[in-house]
């Protein structure tokens, strides 16, 4: 379980403080996804990088299964928003590189790591170079990395929003499916209606720019079936769509 | 690839030894030998006089190498990824970076005498702070966001070491030593020329003082292998270990 609450982060410089997200108050239950989706420099990064025990400069309390989050303590899946593979690791190294770090080889065994790889569709891909890769397959690997951790939380920063709409879509469904089979905590950041409300059993709007929530609302949707296609989802989609259009056109003009 | 690399080398050697054999018909003085008879005298001499001296001019070369280097990464790395001490150590660094070794070599030769160890202090004087920026300057370049995986696991600085900092600046860290590497051959050539019995630089000029030239060419063609032996183990080193800098 991820709990924030009266979550405010400011960014010091030499001249000035700039509040970048305050008073945010957030809940997602184990095994629960949550979406975030704001415009851009709204604070979303910034709130995730708090969770992921980047930012230690905060005020207020962010506790991962009750304990204040400890990046030594808790494993925490981190994807960045540019998916923070190591250039000079093969992809094989760059998977195994959360559970070398945690001191903890047998998270996985060998069979599971292939397993994994080969659910993901890069078996073999194990000894290229990230940049060996295209966009879709480096995600692949983040996924493959994050998952393999096992984590208490996994954190994604605009995961699929670099890749074009087809791969998007394709990338959404094999994430579900590991996320049903792992069952972990997840807060992702995304701009696309459509994928916070395919992805996220619940979704928190942040405002454009005072930094915090202006809603969160439960996806009745979430879990169906083919989803995608259901007359029902588009509706949502535009609806949410103009209430977010909205919301931030207000805060704009304010 | 490899094969490729070795052939290109051939040629560049058969070529120069051309030259130079054209050259040495043309002019036609004892200054300037015909390689053939260089290479006789160098298959006569070798064992028997050069090698010594080569092997003093390589454990020169390598210790003030390897002393450059232990005490320039870890410096590097500290001014790269803390700028704190970058603020403290970079002015220091500025200041001495530019002043031309050479000219601190009478002091060095006060300080540690005319053996061995002042030798090798000016080696490593040539080449540790190329190393020093040439580290800081890689670890400054990587992105903030290359981190963040790491930092979220919670890694201490020894995997951080390990699987950013020194993967990230290598490719400058050499490129740096080869660069500097050329500098010091030549200034040791120059220190050989006093103060010991023993290294090319020694060896050359002794040869040249006996007006041998024989041996003086025979000279400046180990002198020469000597550098090539250093730079392809770099290079190889650095095919080697930066292999991910060169797909794409
Ligand atoms: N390290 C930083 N120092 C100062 N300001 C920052 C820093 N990081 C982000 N900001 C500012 O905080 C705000 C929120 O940034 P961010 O969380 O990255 O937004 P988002 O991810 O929603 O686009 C932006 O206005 C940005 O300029
Ligand atoms: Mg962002």
């Amino acid at each position: 379980m991820i709990s924030i609450e009266n979550l405010s982060v400011k960014y010091k410089s030499d001249s000035d403080i700039y509040t970048a997200i305050s008073g945010i108050n957030l809940m997602v239950p184990d095994g629960g996804t949550l979406a975030i989706i704001g415009p851009s420099g709204c604070g979303k990064s910034t709130l995730l990088k708090v969770v992921a025990g980047l930012i230690p400069d905060y005020e207020g309390t962010v506790h991962i299964n009750g304990e204040e989050v400890n990046p030594k303590k808790q494993t925490i899946g981190f994807m960045p928003q540019n998916y923070g593979l190591l250039p000079w690791r093969t992809v094989y190294d760059n998977i195994r590189l959360g559970m070398k770090i945690k001191r903890a080889p047998e998270l996985l065994d060998r069979k599971m790591l292939k397993k994994l790889m080969r659910q993901l569709g890069i078996e073999g891909l194990g000894h290229r170079y990230p940049v060996e890769l295209s966009g879709g397959q480096q995600q692949r690997v983040a996924l493959a990395r994050v998952f393999a951790l096992q984590p208490d939380v996994l954190l994604m920063d605009e995961p699929f929003s670099a890749l074009d709409a087809i791969t998007r879509e394709e990338m959404q469904d094999i994430f579900l499916k590991l996320w049903h089979k792992f069952n972990v905590s997840t807060i992702f950041v995304t701009h696309y209606v459509e994928e916070a409300l395919y992805l996220g059993q619940r979704i928190a709007v942040l405002s454009a720019n005072s930094g915090n929530i202006s809603m969160i609302l439960d996806n009745p949707l979430f879990g169906g079936k083919d989803i995608r296609q259901d007359p029902e989802f588009f509706a949502m989609s535009l609806k949410l769509r103009n209430t977010v259009k909205k919301d931030w056109n207000q805060a704009w003009e304010n | 690839m490899g094969k490729l690399v070795g052939m290109w080398y051939l040629l560049a050697a058969v070529v120069l030894t051309a030259i130079w054999f054209v050259v040495a018909q043309i002019v036609d003085l004892p200054i300037i030998p015909s390689p053939v008879r260089v290479v006789e005298n160098l298959a006569d001499i070798f064992m028997q006089y050069i090698a010594i001296h080569s092997l003093y001019s390589l454990w020169r070369i390598v210790a003030g190498l390897l002393l450059a280097v232990v005490v320039g990464l870890p410096m590097g790395v500290l001014m790269g990824y803390f700028p704190k001490t970058d603020k403290f150590l970079a002015p220091v660094v500025y200041l001495t970076y530019p002043v031309p070794k050479i000219a601190l070599l009478p002091i060095l030769m006060l300080l540690f005498g005319v053996g061995d160890l002042s030798k090798i202090f000016m080696i490593f004087l040539i080449i540790v702070f190329q190393v020093v920026v040439a580290v800081r300057d890689g670890i400054r370049a990587i992105p903030t966001e290359t981190y963040y995986p790491l930092y979220s696991l919670g890694a201490s600085f020894k995997d951080i070491f390990f699987e950013v900092l020194w993967p990230a600046s290598l490719p400058k860290f050499i490129t740096a030593i080869r660069v500097a590497l050329a500098t010091a051959i030549s200034v040791l050539f120059f220190t050989e020329t006093f103060g010991t019995q023993y290294g090319m630089g020694y060896f050359i000029m002794d040869a040249w003082l006996r007006v041998n030239y024989l041996e003086m060419y025979s000279g400046i063609v180990v002198l020469s292998l000597l550098g090539l032996i250093l730079f392809t183990t770099i290079d190889f080193i650095e095919k080697y270990a930066c292999d991910w800098q060169y797909k794409n």
